[in-house]
């Protein structure tokens, strides 16, 4: 099948076709909105998310070489009382850890199957010796296993991407997976990031896996992106009453909170509207 | 988001390049070349070869800066990385001035809150899209208007004073003017009744007020955000050093649609950048309404060290080259100062003009004629697709008759409405009449016909008698109680006549609708979530299978949502509903709920249907255009906008310089020689000419379009004789 004009493959769009065919089908080819909710406490998921965002905000402004005291006034007079919680552990356990060139908020893509992989990093370090670090900021409770994490489909792409597209920030030609390495950190968790070092296995490894995975999408047919036979899957999705899998939406506890987007809880505007509307 | 599928003009950059193209792409990696050509001249998509150029040359995208003065006009840009040969690592990063201020004010937000004057700046700024703004500009002035006279002499729609009280804000901000002196502006210019003398007094305090409001509130609407980015961040160091360590590639486009104060930060910018390709399209100029500055833009040129000529259309043919050679001249005479250009060939002109032997007298005459030449151009082989109709507004009447007439004789046809009101679509007034019902202690409960209108859109197999029957015995608007009864409380008749699959149906809808609020009020955008969800879209109701309804009320729910972000302290503090509120909004019309339509369709192969302007915009040439209504002033008149006044706040202006009907009729002039012009460049073979004697509102109009097209005719035939 022919994927839409434009479309890039991320972490969010893989994880959303590994779990459902048909949600990839329906919210990537179809770009179809269905205006359900994802979990049942509506408003304080999007607390959550909102909080998120606004934490990250601050670290970008930290990170910008933003002076600290007004970033800590600003998150001292934040609605959200977690989110001074979260400031201080990191100013307490991140900071030493940030030498080298810092590419914050950047976005690298590389080619796979005439498509194009997309990943936009918290922040990218190149470091001496050519040493690139991903940080990527968490906001979730729980402070998972590394296993768990060597599993997500974002640790695999961020770390295959940087690999092959970290060039255009190192200036060099070629990156080897092992000068790469990611690191989650937690803030609600007051420690050392879960570090996660990348090596030539592991690469290899994930280019089969994202190759297949393209290739089958490329593959299927219309037809044949078949709903998933995992209805715990359909909980938290928004097309649940479109397939006729349930009434209600899942509860905000039973959430993967690691799959948070912050990015959605931004106020997006569009000044292009400006021009078309008559006054 | 989702990305959008556009109808723009497939740049392809696999074709041969002209030698214009050639000689662009042959400067040196490190130049800053100011582009300048005719539209259809090639100059986008030699920019796009210059892109890749720039990509090949191992220069990482995220170092590229597409800026355009909208975000459409870059994606043939961002389209190009995706072709196989470029092989980007990365997106290159698109900007708008809007977007450029926006996103450093939200960077830099703790830099400037303090310094701008804003009430709380160790809060987060409040971005006000263009409803919430008018929303605010609303709540304010409407006790002015009501209680202070304000604007009593002015008869038009209140909603219009609020947007363009607004406008003359967002003027001043990109014109590079102190809104302080918007009143003044406009007062030193008139000529005419004393009393509008008061009125810009008037548009003076408000915008005072709006603005005072604004910084005590950490609000702020598009005005506010470039003055803040341009004051206190342009001005900054830090935010300076971010913007050219990241940017160190920059490609503009349609520079002539841009704003002076964009024309003054690219100026500034263009030593930071090690390349620079500036596009400016000759003869353009269009978003002038919007504050688009021609001059200004040319003002670049200086700061280039090259600059280069694009001299060929390499879309119209010659005939239609000929018939803008002739409007050109025509205009050129009319204002009285003739050139000495040659004259066109009558011959020429006539093949590329066609218009009725005899024009019908109504305007369903105009249309049956120009439906028959379509589909005569269809027949003899031209792809619908490369046909499109323009009317410079393209009111709903002429849209709805043509697409009527068209759809009767089987061509594909799409519409291009610059926006939609949601209130007109029935998924969504679906949504908000049964929200009306659920929060009855707003005590704002819908009609009994609107109730049944919004039922039959619910309810799987209900048509809209049964609904009226059913509205009728079990919608009780007075008293306090819940308003929608059982279906078991109803006459056991006309539950028959119901049926009791649509009366199961009907209770299940009433009981959620009588539960939903029972524990708190729900937000108004998490309620129709819910309500989407739980019922509406499950089997047995109307939304169940349908994907468009689902998208409407989509963008209903985001509309409601960003509302609520941006007003919901303000009013939960003053013990408002926000979604009475909102409601109530919509209904007077200060929140028009309009979601703009990108150029988007499910059907690329149709005929167009688009307003003048937004086609020219658009940047897609066609084999064959129609120009209706081309008696009408609107091809050239501007808007009647008695608050403000896109001439005399540009930067040209002189101050204290008076506009008179000279002034106005050269506006004139300039507005349908561009628009005219602008539409030939992108036409290849032919353009209809439609018009009946009375117009779509039965005036009889005979403008200057007319004149011109026979002042061009009268002397090609002269010329040629
Ligand atoms: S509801 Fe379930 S089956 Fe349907 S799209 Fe979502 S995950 Fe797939």
């Amino acid at each position: 099948m022919k994927l839409p004009e434009g479309f890039d493959f991320t972490q969010s769009n893989l994880k959303d076709y590994l779990d459902c065919p048909y949600r990839f089908y329906l919210k990537y080819v179809l770009h179809t909105k269905w205006p359900a909710l994802l979990v049942d406490d509506a408003l304080a998921f999007e607390e959550r998310g909102k909080a998120g965002a606004r934490f990250h905000r601050l670290i970008q402004q930290y990170l910008l070489g933003i002076p600290q005291s007004r970033l800590d006034a600003i998150a001292q007079s934040d609605p959200n009382p977690e989110i001074t919680r979260w400031w201080e552990n990191f100013l307490e356990n991140v900071p030493h850890l940030l030498e080298g060139q810092r590419y914050v908020e950047a976005s690298l893509s590389t080619p796979m199957l005439n498509q194009r992989l997309v990943a936009k990093y918290d922040l990218v370090l190149v470091q001496d010796e050519s040493q690139l670090v991903i940080f990527d900021w968490k906001t979730s409770g729980k402070r998972p296993r590394k296993e768990w994490l060597l599993d997500r489909v974002q640790t695999r792409l961020y770390r295959y991407i940087l690999t092959k597209a970290g060039g255009s920030l190192t200036g060099t030609d070629e990156i080897s997976p092992e000068q790469i390495t990611m690191n989650y950190w937690f803030a609600p968790h007051p420690e050392a990031p879960i570090s996660l070092p990348y090596n030539q296995k592991a690469f290899q490894a994930d280019q089969t896996y994202f190759e297949n995975c393209i290739q089958e999408i490329l593959d299927r047919k219309e037809e044949n992106f078949f709903r998933t036979d995992d209805e715990r899957k359909c909980r938290y999705c928004l097309y649940r009453s479109h397939c006729d899998r349930g009434v209600n939406a899942g509860d905000l506890q039973g959430f993967d909170a690691f799959e948070l987007d912050e990015e959605n809880f931004e106020f997006d505007l569009d000044f292009d509207e400006i021009q078309e509307i008559e006054f | 988001m989702p990305s959008s599928k556009f109808i723009l003009f497939g740049y392809n950059s696999t074709m041969p390049l002209t030698a214009d193209q050639e000689k662009l792409i042959k400067q040196d990696i490190k130049s800053k070349v100011f582009l300048q050509g005719p539209a259809g001249s090639g100059k986008t998509t030699a920019g796009i070869h210059w892109l890749t150029k720039l990509i090949k040359a191992g220069i990482p995208p995220h170092q590229i800066l597409i800026f355009t003065p909208q975000r459409t006009l870059s994606l043939p840009y961002q389209n190009t990385l995706y072709q196989e040969e470029v092989q980007a690592h990365g997106p290159v990063n698109s900007l708008t001035l809007g977007g450029l201020a926006r996103r450093m004010v939200d960077l830099f937000w703790p830099l400037v809150g303090i310094d701008a004057g804003f009430g709380t700046p160790n809060k987060a700024p409040n971005f006000l899209t263009l409803e919430t703004a008018q929303y605010y500009m609303a709540h304010l002035v409407r006790p002015l208007i009501e209680e202070k006279g304000l604007f009593d002499s002015l008869t038009i729609n209140r909603n219009r004073i609020y947007a363009q009280i607004l406008d003359n804000l967002n003027k001043a901000a990109v014109v590079g003017f102190p809104y302080e002196e918007i009143g003044g502006r406009l007062k030193s210019a008139w000529v005419g009744d004393i009393e509008q003398l008061h009125i810009y007094d008037d548009v003076q305090f408000c915008a005072d007020q709006f603005r005072s409001f604004c910084l005590e509130n950490n609000l702020l609407d598009f005005s506010l955000q470039v003055e803040v980015f341009l004051k206190h961040l342009w001005t900054s160091p830090m935010c300076r050093s971010y913007l050219s360590q990241f940017y160190r590639h920059l490609i503009v486009d349609n520079i002539e649609e841009d704003t002076p104060v964009t024309h003054d930060i690219l100026k500034e910018w263009l030593p930071d950048f090690e390349s620079a390709l500036i596009i400016f399209d000759q003869e353009a100029g269009y978003r002038s309404f919007l504050g688009a500055d021609v001059e200004s833009a040319q003002s670049l040129k200086d700061s280039c060290d090259k600059i280069i000529n694009f001299e060929k259309n390499l879309v119209s043919e010659d005939g239609i080259r000929q018939v803008s050679l002739g409007i050109n001249n025509a205009i050129a005479r009319l204002k009285g100062t003739p050139q000495s250009n040659p004259e066109p060939s009558f011959e020429a002109v006539r093949a590329a003009i066609v218009s009725p032997a005899e024009n019908p007298k109504y305007f369903p005459g105009m249309v049956a004629w120009v439906a028959d030449q379509i589909a005569n151009l269809i027949n003899d082989g031209v792809s619908p697709g490369e046909i499109v109709v323009l009317a410079p507004f393209m009111p709903d009447v002429l849209r709805f008759t043509l697409t009527n007439r068209l759809d009767e004789l089987g061509i594909p046809n799409q519409s291009h409405r610059p926006s939609r009101s949601l209130r007109d679509e029935p998924a969504t007034q679906t949504m908000l009449t049964l929200g009306r019902i659920a929060f009855h202690s707003w005590e704002m409960l819908p009609e009994r016909i609107n109730l049944a209108y919004a039922l039959v859109q619910a309810i799987d197999g209900l048509d809209l008698v049964r609904a009226q029957l059913l509205t009728a015995y079990a919608y009780k608007k007075s008293g306090s109680d819940f308003p929608l009864h059982p279906f078991e409380a109803i006459p056991p008749h006309v539950r028959d006549r119901v049926t009791f699959r649509v009366g199961e149906r009907y209770d299940r809808l009433r009981n959620w609708l009588e539960n939903i609020n029972t524990q708190a009020e729900l937000p108004l955008d998490f309620f129709l979530n819910k309500l989407f969800g739980e019922v509406l879209s499950q089997p047995g109701y109307g939304f169940h299978d349908k994907l468009d309804s689902g998208n409407t009320v989509a963008i209903l729910i985001e509309s409601i949502q960003k509302f609520r972000w941006a007003i919901g302290e303000q009013l939960v503090s003053d013990e408002i509903s926000i979604g009475k509120e909102y409601i109530q909004m919509v209904n007077e019309g200060v929140i028009a709920a309009q979601y703009v339509q990108s150029w988007e369709t499910g059907d690329e192969d149709a005929v167009l249907l688009s307003p003048a302007y937004t086609f020219l915009i658009s940047n897609r040439p066609v084999d064959v255009q129609f120009w209706l209504d081309i008696g009408s002033p609107s091809w050239y008149q501007r808007l009647d906008q008695p608050l403000t006044h896109p001439y005399v706040l540009s930067r040209a202006w002189e101050h204290g310089e008076l506009w008179d009907a000279e002034d106005e009729l050269a506006a004139s002039y300039q507005s349908l020689q561009r628009l005219s012009v602008g539409l030939l460049n992108r036409c290849r073979k032919k353009v209809y000419l439609g018009m009946s004697d009375l117009d779509v509102r039965g005036y009889e109009n005979r403008g200057l379009l007319i004149r011109i097209i026979q002042n061009i005719l009268q002397h090609a035939r002269r010329e040629t004789s």
